[in-house]
């Protein structure tokens, strides 16, 4: 299986970081350089060096999981655009494209959103599935989905545990919830990471050509 | 997919007063409130020039404090097409006809956007009064009391750019057959809005080529999605949407 080595750069503090788009902003302070750095313009993330977790225990999750090349996808429970419970390992046995994005009729993540179902019979004959995550809770989605035909699942991640967990990086020094995006194999372990903020379409493109390598 | 249905009015349309905004007539004859406003402006901006020339010429040490006032000038016209954009991107996005002070502007430039036409009908001083008012509130005590002739220069080239800025505005909705020569050769040469470049502007979701002295910044403010960025910062911060997303998602 080809693998595309992705790195993560070690930079400043992640400063703030906002909950959701109606809620006041939650500063988070974090005097340990751990979340990776985003490029707007998307391209790789450059290279980093890990939170010291010890190689086999990629199973544990903690708060402070990276979701990174190699490492194994932290299990995740949470609620799909009709309320139904979906976990992470109901998607176990195939690939899976797992996107972060901002939040739900935003220019951008609506433009990510319907290139992902434009592309979709893509991704089904690459055998992958799609799974699109942010802050909004599953009447939000609901709508999204609706209003743009949406085929695939979209999960609520309100608080942004999730996202904290896989250590999705922040834009604009926190101000902005980044655009990420992972592959995971059919195991679990992710395969490639790709952040691109401003160019929501590229998600697609990136992750098609991947899927298509392996 | 969605298809996309150009529409021509945006949705600020829902927001703004239902009262008939379009008096023609009255806005082909100025009152004299607007008049004395828009004279009021050129002559402070006037006054400007000439106190700048004079505190150069009675300073003068070299050809130095020539120039120096002059990229003062250039350097306010140039952050005074920035700072058009700003202004015009604030007041296309967000509030209604109903905010305090920026309202009754707020409902023009939406107005605008359902006809774009009708500001090539306005007398200029109808046009321009409330920008000059501005700068002679600005300028005039700086007049006054400013002996940096590079800081008048700039002040004068910057607010002037805020003040002329709808004239220019104006002249980029003209056909060419009824604008002077002198406006089409700038316009062409790209000193001050071409035609072309502010069209890019007149289509939904009108979030774009917000910039309308010489459009200058257009493409830099665009091709790194500034605007974009600042409206998702908003969004994120303070849980309100730019106008220009329920344009895009009414495509």
């Amino acid at each position: 299986m080809a693998s595309i080595s992705l790195h993560t750069s070690q930079t400043l503090p992640s400063l703030l970081h906002a909950k959701t788009p109606k809620a006041t902003l939650c500063q988070n302070l974090s005097l340990l350089s751990k979340s990776s750095h985003s490029q707007f313009h998307g391209l790789k993330l450059s290279n980093v060096t890990h939170l010291s977790v010890p190689s086999h225990s990629y199973a544990r999750t903690s708060i402070l999981a990276k979701v990174s090349e190699g490492s194994l996808a932290p299990p995740f429970t949470l609620k799909d655009q009709d309320g139904k419970t979906v976990s992470l390992s109901k998607f176990k046995g195939k690939p899976v494209v797992v996107y972060f994005y901002p939040a739900d009729e935003t220019p951008g993540c609506t433009k990510q959103a319907c290139a992902f179902r434009d592309s979709y019979e893509k991704f089904k004959k690459a055998g992958a599935e799609v799974v699109g995550i942010s802050g909004d809770d599953a009447a939000s989605h609901k709508q999204f989905a609706s209003k743009y035909k949406l085929p695939f699942t979209l999960l609520s991640d309100e608080g942004n545990k999730v996202r904290k967990e896989w250590g999705v990086p922040s834009d604009l020094f926190g101000a902005l919830p980044g655009r990420q995006t992972y592959v995971l194999d059919q195991n679990g372990v992710c395969r490639m990471v790709y952040n691109n903020q401003f160019q929501p379409e590229k998600h697609i493109d990136e992750t098609l050509k991947f899927l298509k390598s392996i | 997919m969605a298809e996309f249905k150009p529409r021509q009015k945006n949705s600020a349309s829902k927001t703004i007063s239902p009262k008939h905004f379009y008096d023609e007539e009255s806005w082909k004859t100025p009152t004299s409130i607007q008049r004395a406003w828009f004279a009021s402006g050129c002559t402070t901006l006037l006054i400007s020039v000439a106190k700048s020339l004079i505190m150069i010429s009675s300073r003068s040490t070299g050809l130095r404090s020539w120039i120096d006032p002059v990229v003062a000038a250039i350097v306010g016209y140039v952050l005074g097409d920035l700072g058009t954009g700003i202004y015009h991107w604030a007041i296309d996005n967000y509030g209604t006809a109903r905010t305090p002070v920026f309202g009754s502007q707020i409902e023009g430039f939406l107005r605008h956007h359902d006809h774009p036409s009708a500001i090539t009908k306005r007398h200029i001083a109808t046009n321009l009064y409330v920008g000059a008012a501005g700068f002679t509130i600005a300028v005039f005590p700086m007049n006054i009391f400013c002996t940096n002739p590079n800081l008048l220069a700039f002040a004068a080239a910057f607010l002037g750019c805020g003040m002329f800025c709808q004239q220019l505005h104006a002249w980029s909705h003209t056909t060419k057959g009824k604008l002077p020569r002198l406006v089409v050769a700038l316009q062409d040469s790209r000193v001050i809005l071409p035609r072309a470049e502010h069209a890019a502007h007149h289509h939904p979701p009108f979030d774009s080529h917000y910039c309308i002295v010489s459009g200058v910044w257009n493409r830099f403010l665009d091709k790194y999605k500034i605007f974009w960025a600042m409206e998702m910062i908003f969004f994120f911060i303070f849980g309100v949407r730019p106008r220009s997303w329920s344009d895009f998602n009414s495509k």
